[in-house]
């Protein structure tokens, strides 16, 4: 039986307190309704589950296969075992290449869009007049920046007779073909990943706006300053949805793909300067038909990102505030 | 040698058109030629813009009139597009009945399982091939020895240039040049043009990473690009063509680097020839006419022609040809194919049909229809010097047979290789070493 304490809230005896908060009968009908409700839970689950079973397991157990076959799309799979994976760690340059190149693209994408997007939520969560409109007009390139129409006009904003050249011009500074010059090429494609910064901007808004503004009011009588706010108060209280972004940065900026596939037209040039591990990996795929070799490099993939992500969970104990521990 | 070897995942395919050709062969010619007769739905697929669109769909629109109960569904797409997406289909047998095919792609589609081979149903006479040349028909035909198009257009590729820039170059004293003139003398005549060309304008496009252009360059100095699947052309030469192309980089007579890539995707309405920027590039002759037309609006009062590429030092010619055509899909149902083979037959013999499409995609391959179109006043004066030039240089031209995925390899290897040198990260020594080992490399793996 349960009892009161001094806050007035109830207090379970042990045995209640081992006991299921809805107790369904043990007789026959109640076992009926139990099926019942257990056949409906399945099947409001079964277009999820036909989904990850046809639509995600089955393609991915074929593509493990494919991985140890010679595969030219066109024609049936011949057996390699690990010839695949071999190759690519031994034979061949550009996927070496396209490791670095995918390395500097994430090393240099995924800060960049954390911090900007931070310092853009801080601003807009002043109180700002019109701050949905703000939100959105942030938010927009997000929604279009992997598109081919956004790529093909970060070409021209970039291109020889681009945008950014005749700006440069009007200060008496020469411009150059940035997305057609191997040491700028990549810049440009970060810059252009970089602008899609506003769904980690509306994230962290969301972030912000829970934190109470009495913790602020205290630290102001306190005496702390705005930047000791920011640092003592915002940053720990907010590391957990820093935390979220960084995995979903992390996990999206390994797959990029679409932007240096528009701008370098599907080469990842010049000299391999954007070719992004997905970029290589669609070339291996579809345009030379190594359709084996590219499900290794995709398995290769996988299993980097599983890494990754794996220790930034294991280094999120050290930095990341959830309050409760 | 022919390989008679045949896989047995092709045996289904080729059992049916054998039985579809005896069953084709017992049948009277005007059961399947007669118009109201003759039923079926079926796709065809092409590459390229919206003008060829329209002429394909103005040919199709004539065929359904002639033949009411036959249905053509169309799917086009881009160059490259099509390509891979006709590679899923076939994957999928899914290809279309009638599928425009390209000899620099055909190996690797030249399968029992993915094309019919056609020989059958040209030897019953189902498919006509009146009028068109062996040795065009010859570079239809896989490396098993079967045919698997139909050719109907010819196509090669020359340099293009701005009349009114020579006029004035020949003003001011640069002596005029006549074809045959050898890679050297070129390069002397776009010196001598350079000078003469107002500030911001280059003579000629960097070619250095093109390989429509290094191609007559290698044939012409007497070597073979390909031998089989394997590369056939030598260090030398490659580092050669390099050099060529650097020396003249660095005189100035091409455009930089960063602008070299970008013309190699420009489209015609951006491109430095159709601005006035550039005297000579090289494109396809069949664009003559859209290169012309946007001239006209960007540019007006330019002319632009066309002219063979330059000959070796002896003066042997190295220009390649290839042909387009039609090629039927394996999975195309028996019932199907009369009206595909009725298709096949009015795209590629119907004057009224050569008369719409005028040479769009390759000089039309019957050279009756051809030299009927250029005495027409109603063609188009691009299409004339298409056909004129094609008629100069098809005598001592010399087909490359493209070992499968070979176009789309050297293009990639040979972009990447001289990039790396216009660029001066590496020298032509070792970016030729890089074109052949990763050329080689692709090839073999292509030909697993």
């Amino acid at each position: 039986m349960s009892t009161i304490d001094s806050s007035n809230n109830p207090v379970l005896s042990a045995a209640e307190a081992g006991r299921p908060l809805r107790q369904i009968p043990e007789n026959r009908s109640g076992s009926a309704l139990k099926k019942a409700e257990n056949r409906a839970a399945y099947l409001f689950l079964l277009p999820w589950l036909c989904g990850i079973v046809l639509i995600t397991t089955l393609p991915m157990l074929a593509s493990l296969y494919l991985s140890f076959t010679n595969y030219a799309v066109i024609g049936l799979p011949s057996w390699v075992g690990f010839d695949n994976y071999v190759r690519l760690f031994t034979g061949d340059r550009r996927f070496v290449a396209s490791i670095w190149v995918t390395l500097k693209f994430v090393g240099f994408s995924v800060p960049l869009i954390l911090i900007f997007s931070l310092c853009v939520a801080v601003a807009l969560n002043r109180g700002l007049r019109g701050l949905a409109i703000y939100r959105s007009l942030f938010y927009v390139p997000s929604l279009i920046g992997a598109s081919v129409g956004i790529g093909l006009l970060w070409k021209e904003v970039f291109g020889e007779r681009g945008v950014v050249n005749y700006l440069l011009s009007l200060v008496g500074i020469a411009g150059r073909g940035w997305i057609n010059n191997p040491t700028f090429a990549l810049p440009s494609v970060i810059t252009l990943n970089v602008w899609t910064f506003g769904a980690s901007m509306v994230i962290f808004l969301a972030a912000l706006r829970q934190i109470p503004d009495s913790y602020y009011e205290a630290a102001s009588i306190d005496g702390a300053n705005a930047l000791q706010r920011f640092r003592r108060i915002t940053l720990p209280l907010i590391t957990p949805v820093i935390f979220f972004n960084t995995v979903l940065l992390l996990i999206g900026s390994f797959q990029s793909f679409t932007q240096a596939f528009v701008v370098s037209n599907g080469r990842g040039g010049p000299i391999d300067s954007t070719l992004l591990y997905s970029l290589y990996l669609y070339q291996q795929a579809f345009q030379q038909l190594q359709m084996g070799y590219a499900s290794a490099m995709a398995w290769i993939l996988l299993i980097a990102i599983g890494l990754a992500t794996a220790v930034l969970f294991w280094s999120s104990r050290y930095w990341v505030f959830y309050g409760d521990r | 040698m022919k390989d008679t070897k045949v896989p047995s995942v092709a045996i289904g395919p080729v059992i049916a058109t054998s039985l579809l050709a005896l069953a084709l062969a017992t049948m009277p010619m005007g059961a399947i030629a007669q118009d109201n007769d003759l039923q079926g739905d079926i796709r065809f697929s092409w590459w390229g813009g919206q003008v060829r669109n329209d002429k394909t769909d103005r040919i199709i629109q004539l065929f359904e009139a002639a033949n009411p109960g036959v249905s053509i569904s169309r799917e086009t797409a881009d160059f490259v597009p099509y390509w891979e997406r006709l590679t899923i289909q076939s994957a999928g047998n899914n290809q279309p009945c009638a599928i425009t095919m390209q000899s620099r792609w055909l190996a690797t589609y030249a399968r029992p399982d993915i094309l019919m081979p056609l020989d059958d149903l040209v030897a019953d006479g189902t498919l006509d091939v009146t009028g068109i040349p062996d040795a065009v028909m010859d570079s239809s035909r896989g490396a098993d020895g079967n045919l698997y198009m139909i050719p109907h257009g010819v196509f090669y590729f020359a340099l293009m240039y701005n009349e009114q820039m020579l006029e004035n170059g020949i003003a001011a004293g640069v002596e005029p040049m006549e074809w045959p003139y050898t890679w050297e003398e070129y390069a002397e005549h776009l010196r001598a043009i350079q000078a003469t060309l107002p500030d911001g304008a280059v003579a000629t496009h960097n070619m250095g990473r093109e390989p429509d252009a290094f191609i007559p360059w290698v044939q012409s100095h007497g070597e073979k690009v390909f031998e089989g699947s394997e590369v056939a052309f030598s260090q030398e030469i490659a580092v050669a063509w390099f050099e060529y192309w650097e020396e003249l980089r660095r005189e100035g007579v091409t455009e930089s680097p960063e602008e070299m890539i970008s013309e190699n995707s420009a489209l015609v309405e951006e491109s430095n020839l159709a601005n006035g920027r550039g005297y000579a590039t090289n494109r396809p002759p069949n664009q003559l006419g859209s290169v012309q037309t946007v001239t006209n609006t960007v540019n007006p009062g330019a002319t632009i022609n066309t002219r063979p590429y330059p000959v070796g030092p002896d003066g042997t010619v190295g220009m390649d040809l290839g042909t387009n055509g039609i090629a039927i899909g394996a999975n195309c149902a028996a019932e199907q194919i009369p009206a595909t083979a009725a298709w096949i037959n009015f795209w590629t013999q119907n004057p009224e049909a050569a008369g719409i499409y005028q040479s769009d995609n390759g000089v039309v391959s019957i050279p009756e229809l051809a030299n009927a179109q250029a005495a027409d006043p109603a063609t188009q004066p691009t299409q004339v010097r298409l056909i004129e030039l094609y008629n100069e240089v098809v005598p001592t031209a010399n087909p490359v047979f493209w070992p499968a995925g070979g176009y789309q390899a050297m293009t990639d290897v040979l972009n990447r290789s001289y990039d790396a040198v216009a660029f001066e990260q590496l020298t032509p020594e070792q970016g030729a070493e890089q074109l052949i080992s990763e050329l080689q490399q692709q090839l073999s793996q292509a030909a697993r």
